[in-house]
């Protein structure tokens, strides 16, 4: 079991650095195949006791496989492990643990209805007697929370916590069973840019305590903010490895996609004269309190992209929803080309000449049991290709997707493979090529390129910038502040279910559009 | 993942399941002192005479009929994620209604067929149309409504029976509606056994058979090569991706279970039309409870529910000739009982494995499926166990 040389870095034949400190974890030569694909080749990773180790690279690079391997969720079909510089045999997520090595899901894995003591213990109960140590559980927690600065509290329920919050418990539980070294699987994907930050000061505190920490990610920023040292993987082995002081994000994005990189800029205005999307005083009512979406009014023009920006949870779902037709207006009224269309079904709407790109494509845009063919025809099931009057026509259904497939890079074996066999990137790429196919004169993206790779974004940029030019007009809702900016010729800010400022992206800086998101510039507070 | 491939994995759980239920059912032979391999001698036996032979053939087609139909009306429901419960409920009312007016009413025969099969299709559809408005107007769960429709069903169609309808003599021990007359019999098939040139049996082999067949390929193209199939199959999938994706799922509810109670409505027609020419208190009762355990059993596919109906009825068969060999008639309920069980665990098994291969396939995890977190305007709390 020779290990290969490290591109880009030294090999290290006995595990161990110049002096003698052998590596928190390394990895040599890790390959493992599935059926007909190779999902990591030749993988060579060093990663330093004591240091913030990132891992970057592509959906489909093959960085959950090899996580997956270090977690011991499968075993690889070449190569070694080494923790501590000692060959390590993992066989399951239990020897792992055994062995220092934890994991925090991307998908957290609490039960809502246990108190975070509960969520923490839970499989690795301290017991007296035979019956829960509340007061031993309670102790060790405390203690974990208070060194590593996590602000937990053992007794509030896990359904009340935010996301930030669920993200610390799911980092407790992995602390309070011994882990050294933790895995983070794209831990940012799911919280706002200020527990971002919050994640980074914990992350910081784990470091200073002498753990390890592994770190996926496909943001460059924040990769070079929070690491210490960046391995690139691209399709399936090791690329190099960067010391985030001296690369640049783009450098980084150019090694993980092995080309130059595209931007999101479009400056040459294509905005028409004839409005396709007009709202004015829309409202939507929520379960309690104040209206979800409170008086908005805007308006979308042809070959115009409108970007929404907002911390989430101010009220962008439900203003899809309503434009959609998925919610009941309170007051107010959505035109479209010229018609009101309040009173429209969602089918009518869709039929004509509305696309959408939900924000949760698991939820609204995909079945995820189903065929890819079956889910072009979802949300086009009344159009050609996908139907020859009352009947399904499956055989251009499938044509058309192999279509889709092409055009749109959507990586999968054919048109029967299931929904759910595909990485995030190609479901959202199958998503917008259908949304495209029925040449929709108005869009309603919702973060569009959301857990999607760097290689897949900068398509889908290319694809809105060119529907755009076309003379399509394109409601933006994102979270990604360069995306928002670089595609919008107008930018409302969303706070509190109001609109509360109208900004020229041209002349905008991200930190200024944050601090109108957190309603610094009101003067008001922000609402997460 | 190639065709054959599939087929043999939807094959595999259900055979896997009748192996489990054997061996369970021979364990409990084996307990209660009796031999297992002379029961199964009994299930085999179709008798000794040709005409004992096809005779037996026709008492299993003649109780698949009604049990595919109702494994028919459930797996409609099934593949838009709602459990019709129901079903039990109104092929009773279907038959009660449908035997009285078709006893009221004399026609030339084809047109007093028709009517009395519209009428029991209508009264069907009508009562699980009463399950689908309380769901989509106040919510109520469709399994909660249609076991207690189920009751009202049963009291509704005793008081028809002893009442308005009633045709036999006051006082008679077995109370039943007044008899259709020759012009509303469903003629019928004993024809194919001379075609075949084979013995004929004592018994009738049930006509409506054919109805049954076309139903089952009506459905079978309606949900795999239809929109509306599309649409129904796609809210079974994902409520709230169907919704999205403009299908109106309120309206989709109400459509389903019409067309579900539609079928129920048809249960009870083989037997009134072939053999019974009545309702009365002796008509044969719990096959909508069974068609759940078909349908489950046929994993929803119309070809699969008919070899489930099949097994079913081949089973049924086996409960008088069994008794003859001392055997409990119990053991036949205790091998479709443990089928449905471990059908139920299989399939979730293979679905399992599917989705692991599938992942494997690609190199890909996909991430664990949410679950609809948000409530969206419209929709529906169908979950979707009951699909695939």
């Amino acid at each position: 079991m020779a290990a290969t040389a490290a591109p880009g870095g030294t090999p290290a034949a006995d595990g161990a650095l110049g002096d003698g400190v052998p590596y928190a974890v390394e990895l040599r030569g890790i390959t493992k195949r599935f059926p007909g694909v190779v999902a990591n080749r030749d993988i060579e990773l060093r990663v330093r006791r004591g240091e913030v180790h990132a891992i970057v690279g592509e959906n489909g690079a093959g960085k959950s496989t090899l996580m997956k391997t270090l977690y011991g969720m499968h075993r690889p079909d070449e190569g070694t492990i080494l923790l501590d510089g000692r060959e390590a045999t993992l066989r399951s997520p239990a020897d792992a643990i055994a062995a220092g090595v934890g994991m925090v899901h991307q998908h957290f894995m609490l039960a809502d209805n246990f108190t975070v003591l509960e969520n923490i213990v839970l499989g690795s109960e301290p017991t007296r007697r035979g019956r829960l140590d509340r007061a031993e559980a309670r102790r060790r927690i405390l203690d974990i929370s208070d060194r590593y600065a996590l602000h937990l509290d053992p007794d509030v329920l896990v359904e009340d916590l935010g996301v930030g919050d669920r993200q610390r418990v799911e980092i407790a539980k992995v602390l309070y069973r011994g882990a050294t070294t933790l895995i983070l699987d794209e831990p940012t994907a799911v919280l706002v840019p200020q527990e971002v930050d919050e994640l980074f000061g914990n992350l910081a505190e784990l470091k200073r305590e002498g753990l390890t920490v592994m770190f996926i990610s496909h943001k460059l920023d924040e990769v070079r903010k929070v690491a210490d040292s960046i391995t690139v993987i691209r399709r399936g082995t090791t690329v190099g490895t960067a010391d985030p002081r001296t690369t640049t994000a783009r450098q980084l994005a150019e090694l993980m996609v092995g080309s130059e990189l595209p931007s999101p800029e479009t400056r040459t205005s294509t905005v028409r004269e004839a409005a396709v999307l007009q709202l004015s005083g829309v409202t939507v009512a929520a379960l309690t309190g104040r209206p979800a979406v409170d008086d908005v009014a805007l308006t979308v023009r042809e070959g115009e992209v409108v970007g929404i920006a907002g911390v989430e949870g101010n009220g962008q779902a439900e203003l899809v929803e309503a434009i959609m037709g998925l919610r009941p207006l309170a007051a107010g009224s959505v035109a479209f080309a010229g018609q009101d269309v309040s009173g429209w079904s969602t089918r009518a709407r869709r039929e004509g000449g509305i696309g959408f790109i939900p924000e949760d494509r698991h939820r609204q845009g995909m079945l995820l049991e189903a065929p890819l063919w079956e889910n072009r025809i979802l949300g086009h099931q009344t159009r050609p290709p996908a139907v020859k009057g009352p009947f399904i026509d499956r055989r251009s259904a499938r044509s058309d997707t192999e279509r889709i497939m092409r055009e749109y890079d959507v990586r999968a074996p054919g048109p029967d493979t299931l929904a759910h066999a595909l990485s995030g990137g190609n479901q959202q790429k199958l998503i917008i090529g259908r949304e495209m196919s029925a040449a929709p004169r108005l869009l309603i993206a919702a973060h569009p390129t959301r857990g999607v790779d760097v290689g897949a974004q900068s398509a889908i940029w290319e694809l809105l910038k060119d529907a755009r030019a076309e003379g399509m007009g394109i409601l933006l809702i994102s979270a990604d502040l360069d995306e928002l900016i670089g595609l919008s010729d107008t930018l409302h800010v969303m706070l509190r279910g109001r609109l509360v400022a109208t900004l020229d992206p041209a002349a905008l800086t991200p930190e200024e559009l944050g601090g109108h998101m957190t309603g610094a510039h009101d003067g008001s507070v922000g609402a997460a | 993942m190639t065709a054959i491939r599939r087929l043999g994995m939807s094959l595999a759980a259900p055979a896997l399941a009748v192996l489990v239920a054997l061996v369970i059912t021979t364990l409990v032979i084996l307990l209660i002192g009796q031999n297992p391999l002379t029961a199964l001698q009994v299930l085999v036996d179709f008798g000794d005479t040709p005409s004992q032979q096809t005779q037996a053939i026709v008492v299993i087609l003649n109780r698949a009929v009604p049990l595919f139909l109702a494994g028919l009306a459930v797996s409609v429901a099934f593949r838009m994620g709602l459990f019709n419960i129901g079903v039990e409920g109104q092929y009773r009312m279907a038959t009660v209604i449908a035997a009285g007016v078709g006893a009221a009413v004399v026609l030339p025969a084809p047109l007093h067929v028709l009517l009395i099969v519209v009428v029991a299709m209508a009264v069907g559809a009508l009562w699980a149309g009463i399950v689908a408005v309380l769901k989509v107007t106040r919510g109520v769960s469709e399994v909660i409504s249609s076991i207690m429709l189920n009751f009202i069903a049963l009291g509704t169609a005793s008081f028809l029976l002893t009442g308005p309808l009633r045709g036999s003599e006051e006082g008679a021990a077995i109370i039943t509606t007044k008899e259709i007359s020759e012009s509303g019999r469903f003629p019928a098939l004993n024809g194919l056994f001379d075609v075949f040139g084979l013995a004929q049996p004592r018994g009738q082999l049930f006509g409506f058979l054919v109805v049954a067949v076309l139903v089952g390929i009506v459905v079978s193209v309606l949900l795999k090569r239809t929109r509306f199939g599309f649409d129904l199959r796609a809210t079974g999938l994902s409520p709230s991706a169907a919704t999205a994706s403009g299908i109106d799922a309120r309206r989709m509810v109400v459509k389903t279970m019409l067309i579900s109670g539609a079928i129920a409505g048809l249960i009870g027609l083989p037997d009134l039309l072939g053999r019974t020419y009545s309702f009365g208190t002796e008509f044969t009762a719990g096959l909508g409870f069974l068609g759940i355990a078909v349908a489950l059993l046929g994993r929803s596919s119309p070809l699969g529910i008919a070899f489930a109906a099949l097994l079913f009825a081949f089973l049924d068969r086996g409960a008088v000739p069994l008794q003859f060999a001392d055997i409990p008639a119990s053991v036949v309920t205790i091998i479709q009982g443990t089928i449905v069980l471990s059908v139920v665990i299989a399939n979730e098994v293979a679905r399992q494995v599917t989705r692991r291969r599938a992942e494997r396939h690609t190199g890909q995890a996909a991430p664990p499926t949410a679950e609809p977190t948000g409530p969206a305007g419209t929709r529906i709390d169908a979950r979707q166990e009951a699909g695939a």
